[in-house]
């Protein structure tokens, strides 16, 4: 575990031991009210710093809701109808809409697919960055732009200060995902939801993405949740692995153990998938123990 | 943050580069908007120029009616139009006028002789006091009640709006003056029912005698830009940049101001660019209902009286000012919201 | 379409307008022109709707002054449709020049304000409604230019197209079998709402008194006179205000209702060419 300087940086073990856990969500369900339909049928799995959880699953399978729950942020006419998320030890059912806003960006953050599409088109992407800045931190202009810059050259864009006065519309995808983690992590938060965040950029600038999250994580403890219908993504980086169809989750475990030892025809259908595709140079290597 | 320039070191040096860059580039693209809203009025001034001159030799009007009357001999005519320059061939005209108006010279009135610059300035001080002051009700009210719609989609509030902006939007400018004139004039006696008072006389009854009229011109616009901006921020809410933003954990209020309404307000503001050649437009009826010696009367009076030099000069100066509004509209929708100018 | 309530109201408030128009003068119980001894009086068994200065019946003059309104609106687009529609569709097809040449000219008559414009050229050319007409007309054409270019420039660079083109159809038949179809709604939907504009304007013009030669009645007109008399019959002006504008909103519910109705049933077409179109036309004009 490196540590760059004397100011904030997480000195927490990367699977963290006796932490308490900074995303606890316990047997959650989910209700489509206008059509009366389950959707989320008892998603339970516990984040502690420095620990990646992966959600599998194909489209449908509920994988996307319950992140949207975790961040507060369900479609219209989607309810939790049971279970509970606790971010940081508190249960987001009795959180204030006002309380939300504090806890977002702050503690629990996210990203998603098509990264162009949730930047605003009108605003230079390093005043965006800097607007979190600016705004969770508290931070002068001129110290929140140096921030902004900072973060920039820690999502590993090169030429920073040239990205900075871009435009969304400028940028390639592989640069938009990163300026959005840069503007996820601006304030510090404890969980980073990633949401198919890699889903729609190339091959190669999807290993860079998935990289710079482990390497978020081992510099700061990070706490990921990363969802994919890739198991390819999730064997990369997660340390534990779980399979949703239909709402429920068919498999929940360390990501070597299903990996290795599938105990659901659904999850054996899925590697079989995987397989074609050269999962395999996952499976051998030495990484996938749990231990980086 | 857990990362410092330590780790990660860029220079400063090129701040000071990319501000001028940065800058360079920001009165690039607003000088090639100018430019464009420039060349394309180039042909259209030139052309629209051409044909309300030759309106005049179709028309067969000449001064000689206008001062003579309906008996007048031939060879009192041929004099009067001789003295007006009126026997000389028609290029030769063309360009003598085009000349003075590019020198910001109208040319004088057939009917009393006076010069068409000075009296159209003269009415332009009015008209334009009530054009801004129904812009400025169409832009304040528009937005109000289109914003209070949006934010309140589904509930009553958004259908009384709504209707109302239906309603409004039916009714012609001078319908309204004259209602207007009905109740508040007539009726309540808190406005005076027509005439004019320059400001310098007194900014109250300035205000007392332009409000009604200014109110009457801005109906429409009020009607128009409510429901763009509804719109435009229903579907601008409706984005993942709202989404991300909210995310981020950025607060409803600041999402609103900063991000929603700089892109949902896009439309609203293109169709305030097409509203000012109605407007001015409209001056036309509502000076005529409310009494003001303004630029639209003064286009009415000349057209009554077949005193075609004078139309021809309120025609220019209807296009110049149609263009120079839009330019800056133009201009103003390339800084705010630089994404509805590619076409997004 | 006759289906949505909105749409039949519309029609029917069109449709009543446009039988005053042709049968007002016949309905009319008094001679419109015709004055009396009984000036500004109220409203009566025998005067529906009271007199004017001129001891004439109201009701009478409103009802033969619906044919100037509805004639003069219709001329306006007609006039708009024909020489904004046909350009549109053309611009598509024909050469690089004209596209360039129809957008300009298009652009630069929406700049222009339509009612001085017209007011002008009634001054100078004679005092008909028909010359302001088609003054406002040629102004108004923009409208449909756009739109008809934006209905056809989908529909000829789609790929059922093509593949109609690959089958050797000729462009004639390709216009005439998709492209009509594609143009047609939008272009009604800026029909209906033009001819609510038409109405605006034409009442406009006659309430100052240019297109028609008092004492010919108009709705404009009984305005402008009652405008006058305010202090002696403050309710004059209520009758043609409403009729004005009980006939734009039922010309601007037609329109919607159009809309609403071609949507629905074209939406799956449109839709998917519809991301395409814009960036189609986006580039096309040049922006």
């Amino acid at each position: 575990m490196t540590t760059v300087s004397e100011t904030a940086v997480r000195t927490t073990p990367v699977t963290g031991a006796a932490s308490e856990a900074v995303l606890a969500v316990r047997d959650l369900r989910i209700r489509d009210e206008v059509n009366d339909r389950m959707i989320v049928r008892g998603v339970s799995f516990e984040l502690t710093p420095g620990k990646v959880v992966g959600i599998v699953g194909e489209s449908g399978s509920g994988k996307t809701l319950t992140c949207r729950a975790a961040l507060g942020i369900l479609p219209a006419h989607f309810a939790v109808s049971g279970g509970s998320i606790e971010i940081t030890g508190r249960d987001i059912a009795a959180l204030t809409p006002a309380q939300w806003v504090g806890l977002r960006g702050g503690t629990v953050s996210a990203v998603f697919q098509d990264p162009a599409s949730y930047l605003n088109p009108s605003i230079r992407v390093g005043a965006q960055i800097a607007e979190v800045i600016l705004v969770k931190l508290g931070l002068g202009r001129r110290a929140a732009r140096h921030r902004a810059l900072e973060l920039l050259a820690a999502v590993h864009l090169r030429q920073p200060a040239l990205v900075y006065d871009q435009y969304p519309f400028e940028l390639s995808g592989g640069m938009l995902q990163r300026v959005l983690i840069a503007a996820a992590i601006a304030a510090d938060p404890k969980v980073l939801i990633a949401d198919e965040a890699t889903t729609a950029l190339d091959v190669t600038v999807q290993a860079e993405i998935l990289d710079l999250l482990a390497d978020l994580r081992e510099r700061t403890g990070l706490a990921l949740v990363v969802v994919s219908h890739d198991l390819a993504v999730v064997a990369q980086l997660c340390d534990e692995v779980l399979v949703m169809h239909a709402g429920e989750v068919v498999e929940h475990g360390p990501t070597a153990r299903v990996l290795y030892e599938p105990r659901h025809d659904y999850t054996r259908l899925l590697i079989a998938g995987h397989e074609e595709y050269g999962l395999e140079r996952f499976l051998d290597s030495p990484e996938v123990d749990g231990v980086r | 943050m857990a990362v410092t320039v330590a780790d990660h070191p860029f220079t400063y040096v090129r701040r000071a580069g990319v501000a001028t860059a940065r800058a360079r580039r920001v009165a690039g693209r607003t000088a090639a908007i100018a430019a464009r809203s420039v060349a394309i009025f180039v042909p259209v001034f030139v052309v629209a120029t051409f044909v309300t001159f030759s309106l005049r030799a179709l028309s067969g009007l000449s001064p000689a009616r206008i001062q003579l009357g309906e008996d007048a001999t031939p060879a009192a005519i041929h004099n009067i139009e001789h003295e007006w320059g009126l026997d000389r061939p028609f290029l030769a005209q063309y360009w003598t006028w085009l000349d003075g108006v590019l020198h910001g010279r109208l040319g004088d009135s057939w009917a009393n002789g006076a010069s068409i610059s000075e009296l159209i300035r003269d009415g332009l001080a009015i008209s334009l006091s009530v054009a801004g002051l129904a812009l400025l009700i169409g832009v304040v009210l528009g937005f109000g009640l289109g914003t209070l719609a949006a934010l309140r989609h589904t509930t009553w509030i958004d259908r009384g709006i709504t209707g109302f902006t239906t309603v409004i939007s039916v009714m012609p400018p001078f319908v309204v003056g004259i209602l207007l004139v009905e109740v508040f004039a007539v009726g309540l006696r808190w406005f005076p029912s027509g005439g004019y008072v320059p400001a310098a006389a007194g900014v109250g009854p300035w205000l007392a005698h332009i409000t009604l009229p200014a109110l009457a011109l801005s109906f429409d616009t009020v009607s128009d830009v409510a429901r763009q901006l509804r719109a435009g921020l229903i579907a601008a809410y409706r984005e993942n940049y709202v989404t991300g933003a909210v995310v981020r954990g950025l607060s409803p209020r600041r999402i609103f101001f900063r991000h929603v309404l700089r892109n949902g307000a896009g439309p609203a503001l293109t169709v305030l660019g097409l509203r000012f050649p109605v407007l001015i437009g409209g001056s036309v009826v509502t000076e005529w209902v409310f009494g003001l010696q303004g630029f639209g009367r003064f286009a009415n009076d000349s057209a009554q009286r077949g005193d075609v030099p004078a139309v021809q000069g309120v025609l220019v100066v209807s296009i110049v000012l149609v263009v120079a509004f839009n330019l800056i509209v133009n201009v103003v929708l390339g800084r705010v919201a630089p994404a509805s100018q590619r076409g997004v | 379409m006759l289906r949505l309530r909105s749409a039949r109201v519309a029609v029917g408030i069109l449709v009543l307008i446009a039988l005053l128009a042709a049968l007002g003068s016949v309905l009319a119980p008094q001679d419109p022109l015709a004055g009396g001894a009984d000036t500004l009086a109220g409203v009566s068994g025998r005067h529906w709707l009271g007199t004017d200065y001129l001891g004439r019946d109201v009701f009478s003059r409103l009802l033969a002054g619906s044919r100037v309104s509805v004639l003069g609106s219709v001329e306006v687009a007609l006039i708009a449709l024909v020489l904004g529609t046909i350009p549109g569709v053309l611009s598509v097809y024909l050469s690089r020049v004209f596209e360039w040449l129809t957008l300009r000219l298009a652009d630069t008559l929406v700049a222009l304000p339509f009612l001085i414009f017209a007011v002008s050229v009634t001054a100078l050319l004679g005092n008909g409604i028909t010359q302001a007409m088609f003054t406002v007309g040629v102004l108004v054409s923009p409208l449909f230019y756009r739109v008809a270019r934006a209905a056809t420039l989908p529909v000829a660079r789609s790929q059922y197209v093509e593949a109609a083109m690959i089958s050797g159809a000729s462009t004639g038949w390709i216009v005439r079998r998709h492209v009509w179809a594609k143009v047609l709604p939008p272009v009604a939907v800026a029909l209906a709402h033009t001819i609510g504009v038409g109405f605006i304007v034409v009442s406009s013009l006659t309430f100052l008194g240019i297109g028609v030669q008092p004492p010919a009645p108009t709705w404009g007109g009984l305005l402008a006179s009652d405008l006058g008399y305010l202090d002696f019959q403050p309710y004059a002006p209520i009758a043609p205000v409403l009729l004005i504008v009980a006939t734009v909103w039922g010309c601007n519910l037609l329109a919607d209702a159009i809309r609403d109705v071609s949507g629905q049933e074209g939406r799956a077409l449109l839709n998917s060419g519809r991301a395409r179109a814009n960036r189609v036309l986006a580039e096309g004009e040049g922006r």
